[in-house]
């Protein structure tokens, strides 16, 4: 079970239902978090090879995943917060300033 | 033993991303994402990580994941602020139909590596003496380059918090 089919099909689970959720829901924080969950799905699939070819530098990888990770939450959520002030909503059909055409 | 763990661990963490994706509350659905990356922490420590183990529970589990419970609390969302998604069911449906392929397609592909022995290996492989000692050797460029990005999303993340002039003139006047 443990082996490595098992660990690359949970991860690669996990990454589609990260990008499922990314594709099909409304709510800018289930897309935030669906994004978070692909960065996990990826991370598991670099550790699972880094334990398979016996070397660390998938490891490292995935350390990097985590620190972009963490960068990415911090502009995202101060974005979410400005986009919540300024309309009040968390639809990500409201969020259509930049689009040609509106007002 | 590592079979029936690993059994539990990824059933949690696929359940938790289950949970993320049906909820409407993103409250539940933090608690679910939370429950996966947990879940994911333990599978890192199954694969010998030990350090990743830790860097999972640290910044996802103890930063990441609260800043998120915290904004939303913040935010004080109400059921009526929510989104109408009339269509989710559908488009989670069709998102499974296109993924379905992908996931076989790379699991074929996996699948025919040549075994390997996956048990828990005990010489300090993933710890953090061996991690770091490549991270401030063969990594130190991408090492320094994260720590910059680190910074400028720190100052990006104040500048777009702050509250601007123009905006401040309007809830005055």
């Amino acid at each position: 079970m443990a082996s490595l089919t098992g660990y690359a099909a949970v991860s690669m689970i996990l990454f589609s239902l990260g990008a499922i959720g990314v594709v099909s829901r409304r709510n800018i924080f289930i897309i935030y978090m669906s994004i978070e969950l692909m960065l996990n799905g990826i991370n598991l699939f670099l550790v699972t090879f880094a334990r398979y070819h016996f070397n660390m530098d998938g490891q490292i990888l995935s350390i990097m995943v985590v620190a972009i990770a963490a960068a990415e939450a911090a502009i995202f959520l101060s974005v979410i917060i400005l986009l919540f002030r300024t309309k009040k909503s968390l639809d990500t059909d409201m969020f259509t300033e930049l689009k040609e055409g509106s007002e | 033993m590592i079979d029936l763990v690993f059994l539990a661990l990824s059933f949690f963490a696929i359940a938790g991303g289950m949970t993320m994706l049906f909820y409407k509350n993103p409250i539940y659905a933090a608690l679910g994402l939370l429950i996966s990356v947990l879940s994911i922490a333990g599978l890192f420590a199954l694969l010998s990580a030990t350090f990743m183990f830790m860097v999972q529970i640290i910044v996802y589990a103890g930063a990441i994941m609260t800043l998120i419970l915290f904004i939303l609390m913040f935010l004080n969302i109400k059921e009526e602020d929510l989104p109408p998604e009339p269509k989710k069911n559908i488009l989670i449906a069709l998102g499974v139909v296109f993924m379905i392929p992908i996931n076989l397609l790379v699991l074929e592909g996996v699948s025919r590596l040549p075994e390997s022995d996956m048990s828990i290996i005990e010489n300090g492989f993933g710890g953090i003496k061996e991690i770091g000692m490549k991270l401030y050797t063969e990594w130190l460029v991408p090492f320094e380059l994260i720590s910059i990005l680190l910074l400028v999303a720190l100052i990006g993340a104040v500048v777009l918090a702050k509250r601007r002039d123009k905006e401040r003139l309007k809830n005055n006047g």
